[in-house]
């Protein structure tokens, strides 16, 4: 069998692959020159009713081996699907693509693509922060270790920790949305952008051709339109879109790499199937594999993000060719994987087991140090030298936290000052800080507004997949 | 062991409430005291007889709740046990025994006046809700749901609390009106969360928690916390996981052996359903107390002290 790529083999789902796919992109193809026809005819061109009516009726029948028979002859693949539409539709051939250039097509319809696919991962944000919202807000007040440096540090509660990662993935959705909203259509611009075709078209009627621009873009369901592009959209527009994705991508993989952290300490475990094998040759072994994969796809992510960038800043002029095969692959695989990523994010999220016991005995064990500091500042207000008793707690703690306490209650500077660690002080909960309030606070007025503005967004299929 | 069968508690504390189960005296401005009574109920009938240990299973079970619960949620319980409460309320001493098992201490919070209900099974007025509107909370549901089937994700379907006879099921926005977005966010939230988390635990211990009533209640310090019992067979359906077949009414774990007694002599005609209610066979009374028991034992995995 020859090369088949993973993100369509393994990694990518059924709809971010049909969104993708050659069918749908010809279909948009026919949609517009559906709409440039359309238009055109509105604004007075003498285009038969016959042609129009044909072209409609022939959206989503493109037979793309009959195409690609024009295409082997014509090395064009816009002209190879006009010639095969004009066969299907023989009425619409003679207004088929009037005045246009094939980046009225192409570029178009990338432009539909990407807002829909962006859709399309909006919908799947919001899975992912339903499914953590649900972790965050069961154990909003359960206290683990935080770390500093991957070194214990005081505490924090699980819950917390679940929210700094909804917060990255909640900045990604909003720039999503913004993204969305704000995509601007290439619209209808001729050759090298000055619409001069359309011009000559409507014998220099002005007026007619920014109409044709704006009646076309809101056919396709655009509300901003470039005003100005050279043959093609401004390759920046691909950059943006790129970023984003690159920053949803940055998100998954600070997620995915905390959970392989915490899987190591036992804390906090990825999903694992019950005919699941770990490892073929230790068959004991439990590896966090779903998170390991978000964070390797999320390298090609965020390394695709400069093909974007490169492709814009190497644009001669009005246009040349060599974006093309770059975009070919990089967008779509950007989306692709990407999709990917958020598929194993609500899945991973979805299916977290939550080692409370482990994480009990992690804080018990740092218990005795974080109760030093409250001893130190006791110590101090009953009339210590903060210097020394600092340095007290410093040897003491050297020898492990085991007997700490007691240790530090017999040594003669505390014993001096009659201060010793109450029950109170060993209570983790007295040491989370404002962690649970803090969930709530993000869970309840932060975040419904926001689930709001995705469930408006996405399309039915991914906001089926969100529950608000 | 739990002292004998209580159907009334009479304490030297002011009464603030007396349910159809539960006695609620004042100890002080930040205090409660809430008693189980054994009285059971069947088809909003109170029974004459009392159902021994029903009282302790009820509130040790919500005490084993509120302590495996607390990092989802803050909770009213001070202290379940007869020993401490006596030693904190001392005109309790002479009825330490009565109040063993069954009594629970609980910090004075300003009730919200909405009944938290999540359904996770579609059963009994959803079910009748559905069957008549398709909707459920006033929301609209998939069609072709069937009796009992699993509501995944649950649904959040608040009510009112009736002074007398059923509570009326409200719309979220209802809730919202009420009580501000904030707390009504907070308030659903919370309650997906318990009872999503006392729904797993149970599952894995042979028992469907179908749907629960939460309370929750206002501290003087403005925070919200949950308060009354939690996901016990009272305040939720408890349902045989090893007897569910979606598509028809499914038996309860606790209270079967006596709604089949009371559906016999409604059938055969020798009760007509309403109070007073007809006297109870021994054999009945002793399977249901079993059955709270059971379910006890089953969700702690220990005994009823």
């Amino acid at each position: 069998m020859s090369w088949v790529s993973p993100l369509s083999a393994r990694y990518a789902s059924p709809a971010m692959q049909a969104l993708w796919g050659e069918r749908r992109r010809i279909g948009l193809w026919r949609r517009l020159w559906l709409a440039l026809m359309q238009a055109q005819k509105d604004l007075g061109v003498g285009i038969p009713d016959a042609a129009v009516n044909q072209l409609r009726s022939h959206l989503d029948d493109a037979d793309l081996e009959k195409a690609a028979e024009y295409e082997r002859r014509l090395r064009h693949d816009v002209m190879a699907h006009i010639h095969h539409l004009g066969d299907q539709a023989p009425a619409a051939r003679p207004f088929i693509h009037l005045g246009a250039t094939s980046a009225y097509v192409t570029d178009n319809a990338d432009l539909v693509l990407m807002r829909e696919a962006m859709q399309l991962l909006l919908g799947r944000i919001g899975a992912v922060l339903v499914a953590m919202g649900k972790v965050a807000r069961r154990y909003r007040a359960l206290p683990c270790l935080a770390y500093t440096h991957f070194q214990p540090a005081q505490l924090t509660t699980v819950g917390k920790r679940t929210t700094l990662w909804m917060q990255d993935l909640a900045l990604d959705a909003e720039e999503l949305l913004n993204r969305i909203a704000t995509l601007r259509f290439r619209g209808v611009k001729g050759t090298t952008g000055t619409q001069a075709s359309f011009l000559e078209l409507f014998d220099g009627d002005h007026a007619k051709v920014a109409e044709l621009d704006s009646r076309v873009s809101r056919a396709m369901r655009f509300d901003h339109v470039l005003p100005i592009t050279g043959q093609t959209y401004t390759r920046k527009l691909d950059g943006q879109v790129l970023a984003v994705l690159s920053g949803v991508a940055q998100s998954a993989a600070k997620f995915a790499t905390d959970l392989r952290l915490l899987q190591h300490e036992g804390e906090l475990l990825e999903p694992f199937e019950s005919e699941q094998v770990g490892s073929s040759a230790m068959p004991y072994k439990r590896n966090p594999m779903r998170a390991e994969r978000m964070t390797s796809l999320a390298r090609f992510v965020i390394e695709l993000e400069g093909n974007a960038w490169h492709t814009a800043a190497a644009q001669w002029l009005e246009r040349t060719l060599d974006d093309s095969a770059n975009r070919r692959l990089v967008i779509p695989e950007a989306f692709l994987a990407a999709d990917a990523i958020l598929v194993l994010a609500t899945n991973v999220a979805a299916g977290l087991e939550v080692r409370e016991a482990t994480i009990a005995q992690h804080v018990a064990k740092a218990m005795p140090y974080l109760a030093t500091e409250r001893l130190l500042m006791r110590g101090v207000k009953a009339g210590g030298d903060r210097q020394q008793l600092h340095e007290v707690i410093r040897t003491q703690s050297l020898e492990g936290s085991e007997g700490l306490l007691d240790r530090l209650a017999r040594a003669p500077e505390f014993k001096r000052l009659a201060v010793r660690a109450s029950a109170e002080e060993l209570d983790p909960a007295a040491y989370v800080g404002r962690a649970p309030q803090q969930v709530d606070d993000f869970l309840d007025r932060v975040l419904p507004d926001l689930m709001r503005s995705i469930q408006a967004a996405a399309p039915a299929a991914a906001a089926a997949e969100v529950e608000v | 062991m739990t002292g004998g069968v209580l159907v009334q508690s009479t304490l030297p504390l002011p009464l603030v409430r007396r349910g159809k189960v539960r006695e609620v005296y004042a100890v002080d401005d930040a205090t409660l005291l809430l008693v189980a009574s054994d009285r059971v109920s069947a088809f909003d009938v109170v029974m004459r007889e009392a159902v021994p240990h029903k009282g302790a299973v009820l509130t040790q079970l919500s005490a084993f709740w509120f302590a495996r619960l607390k990092s989802v949620m803050p909770h009213h319980l001070l202290t379940a046990d007869a020993d401490e409460i006596v030693a904190r309320v001392p005109t309790l001493a002479p009825h330490r025994d009565e109040l063993h098992g069954r009594a629970m201490l609980t910090r004075r919070a300003t009730p919200v006046p909405f009944e938290c209900v999540v359904r996770g099974y579609i059963s009994g007025s959803a079910w009748a809700e559905y069957q008549q509107s398709g909707t459920l909370a006033g929301e609209p549901m998939p069609a072709g749901l069937v009796e009992g089937a699993q509501l995944d994700p649950p649904i959040f379907s608040p009510a009112t609390k009736a002074e007398q006879g059923h509570d009326e099921n409200v719309t979220f926005d209802h809730l919202v009106q009420g009580l501000g977005r904030l707390t009504a966010e907070r308030l659903r939230g919370a309650s997906l969360a318990l009872y999503e988390a006392g729904r797993d635990y149970a599952a894995q211990r042979g028992i469907i928690i179908a749907d629960t009533k939460f309370e929750f209640g206002t501290t003087s310090d403005r925070d919200l916390i949950v308060i009354d019992e939690i996901l016990t067979p009272d305040s939720s359906r408890f349902w045989p996981a090893d007897r569910y077949q979606a598509g028809r009414g499914q038996p309860s774990f606790d209270k079967q052996p006596l709604r089949d007694y009371l559906a016999d002599l409604k059938k055969q005609g020798t009760w007509n359903g309403e109070a007073p209610p007809p006297p109870l066979p021994a054999d009945v009374v002793h399977a249901t107390s079993e059955r709270y028991r059971d379910a006890y034992r089953r969700i702690t995995g220990t005994e009823l002290e």
